[in-house]
């Protein structure tokens, strides 16, 4: 329990360096996260998914879920890791994040552990904004160093 | 991509007739047919805005033009006749949105394609008549629109409330509207006036991932967000009464309602798994397109026939869901009105699908072939006589819905033969968007998108009203343009236009 304790202690810690870029694309929604590693820019990315559904502000951090994510390469691991928390969300439990926290990222075969800290979603005491149906591949870009001086990521979501 | 001047491209196009342009080949690599999109002066504009955009110097985003993305999918092994773009045809996934592409069912070679379909399977259209007026309505308006609200689950996180467990999930995916009918929600005739009467047969729930039925067991009966909406409408203008008149629409301020939905986070899911296994299978079986997100398979193969069998799981899941939510409309109209659904005459007109891939009979140069039609923001719309539309509309042609955005109108169109010819009975959806989500919030304001709604008489009722401009109606393109010009290209018929008087979105 104190490891969970210092984790919470440790994700609160950690600023919003995300937000939903202004991309002139007509069906969808850019997201734009980035981090000073590639793991903070991948929980970044995934809290900005959950801030354009609903505004986090409202969301307490009273409920944890453990998602696992695998992928062949870098893209596809990010893929699946939103589409993870992204399921969590729209199925059992129901769970809205406001931190999300990597506990394991293994770049060399492609798999991330992680902790989401949010609640479940309820209607009234959320609130509704867009609804993130998927994730695409479309125009997804990961930069790391020594590419670029900060770790970051685009991925657009369908909504 | 090819990179050229504007001036260059331009070159592979050609105006052929008023409202059509043919895309030649080489405009983009590897054509096997031509490709053509129907507009008229003002949405011809857009078009080529969309084009001169892309090839400047630095252009970036990684999305294609309409037109580049029409080109790309002629270029897709086993497509038939052409690659069209309907008026509405704006830049999609892979596809553009308001593109129909067929292919050979028996070309080896052809291909079925998610993007073809859209990641919304079977997201289409669903128009009830009743037998009240405007007058009826108006004094009752806002009680009306607050009560559909509260009867229809609406915008993100929402779930639904018509009871459902794991295995009833299972028996709606293979069953369709069949199920609703056994369970008691839809009257028989409403099978009547849907597509393939709310049923696809081929329909197979063991090849749909245990992941999407989680996501669509609790979304089922749910209306969702986005360009997603249930409204009530009034007849505004009735340009063919015959044809009205088989609608059971018979003059001006007659009450209707109109639900757009889909199959939600299900048909999501099912598109998702669908792209990963076919990203596979086309390393394996040497398939190559202009463009990654093209992702495709060979109609044979097991991915290929897993999808089409997965697919047609997920438009059954669309039709219990909007049957669900007819269930609710007639319930929230009856409690306001104190009658029975029966008694306010709430039959549905017709019911389309515009995204879905079906394996239909056409010509093609004289012959007659079995085709395999994508329609991704596309409406069949099939000529009077064709054996595949219900009796009632045998005589007008099939009913087309096309729904509008939030505060315009929406049209009843009905199919005709040209269609047949030209675009294998397909035409547009809808508005099509014009801007981007991103630059409809920098430009309008969410309240006075809302007063101006007010201004028109419209009541709204929404989930997420800051997001309301992302659909305002400055944000697609005018429904009115999109539609004229199916009818000057006499690839459908107008039949009757509807203007809304309230409207419920997530």
């Amino acid at each position: 329990m104190s490891f969970y304790i210092q984790l919470f202690k440790k994700i609160q810690t950690v600023m919003h360096t995300f937000y939903v870029l202004d991309l002139d694309h007509t069906a969808d929604v850019q997201l734009h996260a980035w981090g000073d590693t590639l793991e903070e820019a991948f929980e970044q990315c995934a809290v900005a998914m959950f801030g354009y559904m609903t505004d986090l502000e409202r969301v307490q951090m009273t409920q944890l879920h453990h998602i696992e994510a695998e992928g062949h390469d870098l893209e596809s691991l990010l893929f699946h890791f939103l589409d993870e928390l992204l399921f969590m969300f729209s199925a059992e439990p129901f769970i809205v994040a406001k931190k999300v926290k990597i506990t394991n990222f293994d770049r060399e075969n492609f798999k991330i552990s992680a902790t989401a800290l949010g609640e479940e979603f309820t209607i009234g005491k959320h609130t509704q904004n867009a609804e993130v149906k998927a994730i695409t591949y479309s125009a997804m870009q990961i930069l790391d160093r020594p590419e670029s001086e900060r770790p970051e990521l685009f991925v657009i979501v369908d909504i | 991509m090819v990179v050229r001047q504007y001036q260059e491209e331009i070159k592979y196009l050609e105006k052929i007739t008023e409202t059509c342009w043919r895309i030649k080949k080489g405009f983009q690599p590897n054509m096997k047919v031509e490709g053509v999109f129907y507009v008229n002066n003002s949405l011809e504009r857009l078009m080529f805005d969309e084009l001169k955009n892309s090839c400047r110097p630095g252009a970036v985003g990684g999305f294609l033009p309409g037109m580049k993305q029409i080109a790309n999918v002629a270029a897709l092994p086993g497509i038939v006749w052409r690659s069209v773009g309907l008026p509405d045809v704006h830049s999609g996934y892979g596809f553009a949105i308001g593109n129909m592409a067929a292919f050979d069912m028996n070309d080896p070679k052809s291909i079925v394609s998610p993007g073809g379909v859209g990641f919304d399977i079977n997201c289409g259209v669903r128009l009830l008549r009743t037998n009240l007026f405007e007058e009826d309505v108006l004094p009752v308006k806002e009680q009306l629109a607050q009560s559909m609200f509260d009867h229809i689950p609406v915008g993100v996180g929402s779930k639904g409330i018509i009871p459902m467990n794991a295995r009833d999930l299972e028996e709606a995916l293979e069953m369709g509207m069949d199920w609703s009918l056994r369970e008691g929600y839809i009257w028989a005739e409403d099978k009547e006036h849907c597509e393939e009467y709310g049923r696809m047969l081929n329909a197979d729930s063991s090849k749909v991932s245990t992941r999407a039925k989680k996501r669509g067991l609790p979304q089922l009966g749910t209306l969702g967000a986005g360009n997603h909406y249930a409204e009530i409408q009034v007849v505004d203008e009735i340009y063919d009464k015959w044809a009205a008149c088989k609608m059971g629409i018979e003059e001006k301020g007659q009450i209707c309602v109109m639900i757009h939905s889909g199959s939600r986070g299900f048909g999501h899911q099912v598109a998702t798994d669908a792209l990963v296994q076919m990203e596979k299978a086309m390393k394996r079986d040497n398939i190559e397109t202009n463009d990654r997100q093209l992702a495709c398979a060979h109609i044979k193969s097991q991915e290929g026939q897993d999808y089409l069998k997965a697919m047609a799981a997920a438009a059954n899941f669309a039709w219990v869901n909007r049957s669900s939510m007819t269930f609710l409309s007639r319930q929230a109209f009856a409690k306001q009105f104190q009658q029975s659904p029966d008694d306010l005459d709430m039959h549905v007109i017709y019911d389309v699908s515009h995204n879905i891939a079906k394996i239909e009979e056409h010509m093609v140069e004289g012959k007659q072939k079995t085709l395999l039609v994508h329609r991704k923001g596309s409406t069949r719309a099939f000529p009077p006589h064709h054996p595949l539309i219900p009796v009632d509309y045998q005589l007008t042609g099939q009913p087309v819905l096309i729904g509008g955005t939030m505060g315009t109108c929406s049209y009843v169109l009905t199919g005709t033969e040209q269609a047949m010819k030209e675009t294998f009975g397909s035409t547009c959806h809808g508005a099509g968007r014009a801007l981007s989500r991103a630059k409809s919030r920098r430009n309008l304001d969410y309240t006075d998108v809302l007063e101006k709604l007010e201004r028109q008489g419209i009541s709204i009722r929404v989930a997420s009203p800051k997001l309301v401009m992302e659909e305002a109606p400055e944000s697609y393109k005018n429904v009115t343009d999109v539609v004229n010009t199916c009818h000057a290209a006499g690839i459908s018929r107008k039949c009757i236009k509807l203007r809304p008087i309230a409207v419920i979105k997530g």
